[in-house]
């Protein structure tokens, strides 16, 4: 049982550290937070409603994305967009991942 | 109210922070809409109550979802934490000392003897030190905990003076030149109660006696002692100013030294004088006489203060000569390390 618990605690940890850059990734062009939950999902990364948008939200307070509301069928909905300053920092974090990436490639290989 | 509207409502009610609710509630409901459209096309079913039901059986209970919202699971961040502690740790060793001071005064000033009033005013004292510290431990919490509401979370970094730490500091340890900050802070706090019973609680200094419902007070000091009460004030306030500088600058340096070596040769010259003053005790034979005393206990009282004073004194000053030759030394010390 605690090994099963370990094991999914690890991977929740190992997620929350890429959904940031999975987000900040997808979002050049504006998606709302269930269509961005969606591309994700068909990409292959499943990501928690309870994590994403509250995400968003701090994303936003971070100054790393914009969001407007649009009123679309009927229904407003709210756009998130990489900001200015986000488009700054995502080549350093893609940078960043790809030293995390070859690192561990090497150290578990 | 539909069961998508009652959730949010119940999710909005949930939510810690006033700021963003409405905006948060409406990006859920959008959110909630969107899912259910999703759900209505790849099942080929009508949405319906029980779909309604599915999906937020999927999203969670509401006090689930508004918890994600909030940013502050800490009554106090992990960044603010060691600040607190800190405070805390001078506030409390502050107030209780104070308090348990303040009991000791009392006892020995109010009650004569060593009866049940002795041991009722210790424990009263004991009482209200705890309770004191239990009101600080509540106050500082409560200040520490708006303060992690109010201030930006960059402010909050300000606290951490990792960026700033310099590991070469750990070779100079222990640094002579350091400040000891709760020595500091317990100095100040203790020469301002010094200053507080001087000018404005004199009548504290001496004592109570009482005989049937009428209270005694002998004074411990005659008027000629309070004409040195601005020249003692001059040294507390000097000790005052110097310390908060210390606070701030957090290193002894030179003039601070010097400053410090003057307030202390000017205690010991004015502990000296007040000491060759003659008539300055108000113990007396006719004091003593007028408490409730027989003439037998006024004179071994009045034996007690006599050799009593010249002792106390002589303590006081040997201390004072002490802390000059100290404050002298460390002076030379800091003058050879800046050379």
């Amino acid at each position: 049982m605690a090994n099963t618990e370990s094991l999914e605690n690890v991977v929740l940890e190992l997620r929350r550290g890429v959904i940031v850059l999975a987000a900040l990734s997808q979002l050049g062009t504006p998606e709302y937070g269930y269509s961005l939950l969606k591309k994700l999902s068909d990409l292959g990364l499943e990501v928690d409603q309870g994590t994403l948008y509250p995400l968003l939200r701090r994303l936003e307070a971070q100054g790393l994305l914009e969001s407007v509301w649009k009123l679309e069928e009927a229904r407003p909905r709210r756009y998130y967009v990489i900001s200015a300053e986000g488009k700054k920092l995502l080549p350093k974090m893609k940078k960043e991942w790809a030293g995390i990436v070859s690192v561990m490639d090497k150290m578990l290989s | 109210m539909n069961l998508i509207d009652r959730y949010v409502a119940e999710v909005g009610r949930n939510l810690p922070l006033l700021k963003g609710r409405e905006d948060i509630e409406k990006e859920l409901k959008s959110t909630l809409e969107d899912m259910l459209e999703d759900r209505a096309q790849k099942t080929g079913q009508a949405r319906d109550e029980a779909m309604e039901v599915e999906v937020l059986k999927e999203y969670g209970s509401p006090q689930k979802v508004a918890a994600t919202y909030n940013p502050h699971p800490y009554l106090i961040g992990p960044k603010m934490f060691p600040f607190y502690l800190f405070v805390l740790k001078i506030v409390l060793t502050v107030v209780v000392s104070v308090m348990l001071v303040l009991a000791g005064v009392q006892a020995v000033s109010d009650t004569p003897f060593m009866g049940a009033d002795f041991v009722k005013i210790i424990g009263q004292g004991l009482g209200n030190a705890l309770s004191a510290a239990i009101a600080a431990f509540g106050n500082v919490t409560l200040v520490f905990v708006i303060l992690e509401r109010v201030l930006p979370d960059k402010e909050l970094g300000g606290f951490n003076d990792e960026k700033e730490w310099d590991p070469a500091s750990l070779a100079k340890e222990p640094d002579p030149d350091s400040v000891s900050r709760s020595e500091l802070i317990f100095e100040v706090v203790f020469t301002f109660v010094a200053l507080a019973i001087l000018n404005v609680y004199p009548q504290w200094l001496g004592m109570f006696f009482f005989t049937g419902d009428e209270q005694v007070f002998i004074p411990m000091f005659t008027e000629k002692f309070f004409q040195f009460v601005p020249w003692i004030n001059i040294t507390l306030v000097a000790q005052i100013l110097l310390d908060i500088y210390l606070l701030r600058n957090a290193i002894w340096n030179m003039p601070a030294r010097i400053f410090k070596i003057l307030i202390e040769a000017a205690s010991l010259i004015l502990t000296v004088i007040i000491f060759r003053t003659p008539g300055i005790i108000g113990f007396s034979a006719e004091s003593f006489a007028n408490g409730p005393f027989q003439p037998e206990q006024a004179e071994v009282f009045m034996t007690i203060a006599t050799y009593m004073f010249p002792v106390i004194m002589a303590i006081i000053i040997i201390i004072q000569s002490i802390e000059l030759v100290k404050a002298v030394y460390r002076l030379f010390k800091t003058s050879l390390k800046t050379k």
